[in-house]
């Protein structure tokens, strides 16, 4: 048999193709793409803190790619990381608040963790609830929620955790203790990205090397047979998107304790249907997930540095442009990959009619 | 009052026509979750055609050409590639927010000062607009605002009362019987899909043309999304999107009412808007009678 061109080969060929075509629209600015770029890379590569920052950029989105991946896995549409990111994000902060310099460092971080998880969670597994129990669409309850939690973030930053000074809607930053400490000198890369790497492992581990990780495949291919085997798919959705809600959850804390040492409004807007495109282009697969990551950490920070190239004038939301077509490109990679499969398995049973 | 309803009115504008526009490719199967992008790039089309050409016509045409080519986009992947609609919608919601912000960096440079265009006039409807209280808050509107009150009857008509209607619903419900009628159900799919990017990139240039009279990436905001769940609040039926409307126009209003009369207190603002929300899950949760398109979101492939 021949040997089948595997789905990453044709997502490095999409994501080739996405970034030459969006690189090639610099043209419009009256510049010269190559030259631009290996600036950029230049720049970026030239200095450790930058080359960190895509790293720190991976961090958060490497969670939310896995909240999305962990139910697409089941045939879920989870489409409301954003809100349980927020969700992890309220409490990590108030928390840190509550705690900072009572309790010791590591002790706080557990804590805080846990709790951050637990929260997303919670919004995870009422979506999944909702699913289960009244055959609500999952990928609209998921949705509104992010709104609901973004309305009540809000409000709390508005009231009891506004920052003492009453001035703007955020909260006061947090106490050095509850710092994640970074973990490479010189950057910002924090040890939530070392987090991030164990958790999609793990989640790789749950979904292929255990019955539960089975149970929710089962479910994902097709439900009817999976309940005809002894799979209660109920069961499945709730336990699913608790655990997508928590995984998104943990971003929250990543951010909280990890980047920002606070919380204000309008907090990482985007990172909840980035983490969506990227697995997508991970084909849902955990592992791919890190790399998938990594590559759009390295876009915002390529996009950021473009930005800031003296005299050049590029806006630095070029970065949505290349993400955005980069995105549009894996999707159709999909249709090609597709088409070219069912081509070579026609022209296989072609051949072997003949003989 | 009479000035906060007025308001309200004219701020659904936009999300009713979207809504209508997502109705209609629901019914036929299709979900947009690509309105976001469609209401941006629109308002993006509508300032930059009146900004270069000083004409507010031009300027709409600029909003439906640049909704519709997004729109067939969005229809050559989803209904032709058969992609799944949640990813690709959101893939173009990116792209859209890139282009839009590239394109007018490309057309405009840094302008020193915020480029602004003349906005739509109010027209006062003669008579109408004479009526105490009711007159101001409907028949002082804009031409957008009118052509929503036309498009509501026309939508409930032609959905219910014409063959295309009967056909459109047929294809979210049972796609197989529309191709056994010997019709093809990519197409009116993807045709439907144009025409709602139309209307979609026309509720968009409302922001730019109709309202602000200027440009900002972030000027939709989440709006998109709240016409797309303005139609599930609204079951899937142009009637019940007139209510689910005015229930996200009135909460908006209401809020920025009480804001304005507390000042900054205790009260949770936040919850009146987050109330259409919490109303559009519970509805969901609640109703088992729901009028969702059965082949909502699943590519049609012919069996051969």
């Amino acid at each position: 048999m021949k040997k089948r061109l595997g789905v990453p080969l044709y997502n490095i060929g999409a994501v080739l193709i996405g970034l030459v075509i969006s690189a090639s629209l610099l043209l419009f600015l009256k510049l010269n793409p190559v030259e631009v770029i290996s600036l950029a890379v230049k720049k970026i590569v030239s200095d450790g803190y930058t080359l960190g920052e895509i790293l720190v950029k991976a961090t958060p989105l490497i969670f939310t790619s896995l909240a999305f991946a962990f139910t697409y896995k089941a045939n879920l549409f989870n489409i409301g990381a954003q809100g349980q990111f927020y969700a992890g994000a309220i409490v990590a902060i108030a928390l840190s608040l509550a705690l900072g310099n009572r309790v010791p460092q590591a002790v706080l971080l557990g804590i805080v963790l846990v709790c951050s998880f637990a929260a997303g969670a919670l919004v995870g597994g009422l979506i999944g609830f909702a699913k289960s129990k009244f055959h609500a669409n999952e990928f609209l309850v998921s949705m509104m929620s992010t709104y609901v939690v973004s309305a009540l973030m809000d409000f709390l930053l508005r009231t009891s955790l506004q920052e003492n000074k009453a001035e703007y809607l955020q909260t006061d930053a947090i106490a050095k203790s509850a710092y994640l400490p970074t973990i490479l000198p010189g950057t910002r890369v924090h040890l939530g990205f070392l987090l991030a790497l164990v958790t999609a492992v793990l989640v790789w581990v749950l979904l292929y090397k255990t019955p539960l990780g089975f149970r929710i495949r089962a479910v994902g291919y097709n439900h009817s047979a999976a309940e005809l085997g002894g799979i209660r798919s109920g069961r499945i959705y709730v336990t699913a998107f608790l655990i997508a809600g928590g995984l998104a959850g943990m971003a929250g804390f990543t951010e909280v304790n990890g980047v920002q040492h606070m919380l204000l409004q309008n907090f990482n807007t985007s990172i909840g249907s980035f983490g969506i495109g990227i697995a997508i282009l991970a084909n849902g697969n955990p592992i791919g997930c890190i790399f998938a990551s990594i590559l759009f950490g390295f876009l915002n920070v390529m996009g950021t540095t473009m930005g800031r190239l003296p005299g050049l004038n590029i806006p630095a939301s070029i970065i949505d442009l290349i993400e955005g077509v980069v995105m549009i490109c894996v999707i159709m990679s999909y249709f090609v990959r597709k088409a070219a499969e069912t081509r070579s398995e026609k022209q296989r049973l072609k051949k072997a009619g003949v003989k | 009052m009479v000035n906060l309803l007025t308001r309200a009115i004219m701020m659904s504008t936009p999300l009713l026509l979207g809504a209508l526009a997502e109705v209609y490719t629901e019914r036929t199967g299709m979900m947009i979750c690509a309105i976001e992008g469609i209401f941006l790039i629109g308002a993006w089309g509508g300032f930059v055609g009146t900004y270069l050409t000083g004409s507010l016509i031009i300027g709409l045409l600029a909003a439906i050409l640049c909704g519709m080519v997004m729109a067939a986009l969005y229809g050559i992947v989803t209904v032709y590639m058969k992609q799944q609609q949640v990813v690709t919608g959101t893939a173009l919601n990116i792209l859209a927010a890139g282009i839009c912000a590239f394109f007018q960096r490309v057309l405009f440079g840094v302008p020193t000062t915020p480029l602004q265009i003349a906005t739509l006039p109010k027209i006062a409807i003669p008579l109408l607009s004479k009526i105490p209280v009711l007159g101001p808050i409907f028949f002082q509107q804009n031409i957008l605002t009118y052509l929503a009150y036309v498009l509501i009857p026309v939508a409930i008509f032609v959905l219910y009362k014409t063959s295309l209607g009967l056909t459109l619903r047929s294809t979210g419900e049972n796609p197989e019987a529309v191709d056994v009628a010997g019709l093809n159900v990519n197409r009116i799919r993807f045709l439907t899909v144009l025409v709602a990017g139309a209307i979609g990139g026309l509720a968009g240039s409302f922001y730019t043309v109709g309202y602000l009279g200027m440009f900002t990436s972030g000027i939709i905001g989440g709006r998109g999304w709240i016409a797309f769940a303005i139609c599930f609040l609204g079951n899937w039926n142009p009637k019940g999107v007139v209510f689910g409307t005015l229930a996200f126009g009135l909460a908006d209003a209401v809020a920025i009412y009480i804001q304005a009369v507390s000042g900054h207190t205790i009260f949770p603002n936040e919850l009146i808007i987050a109330l259409p929300y919490i109303l559009t899950i519970v509805l969901t949760i609640a109703r088992s009678n729901l009028s969702v398109p059965a082949k909502l979101g699943v590519p049609y492939a012919k069996e051969n």
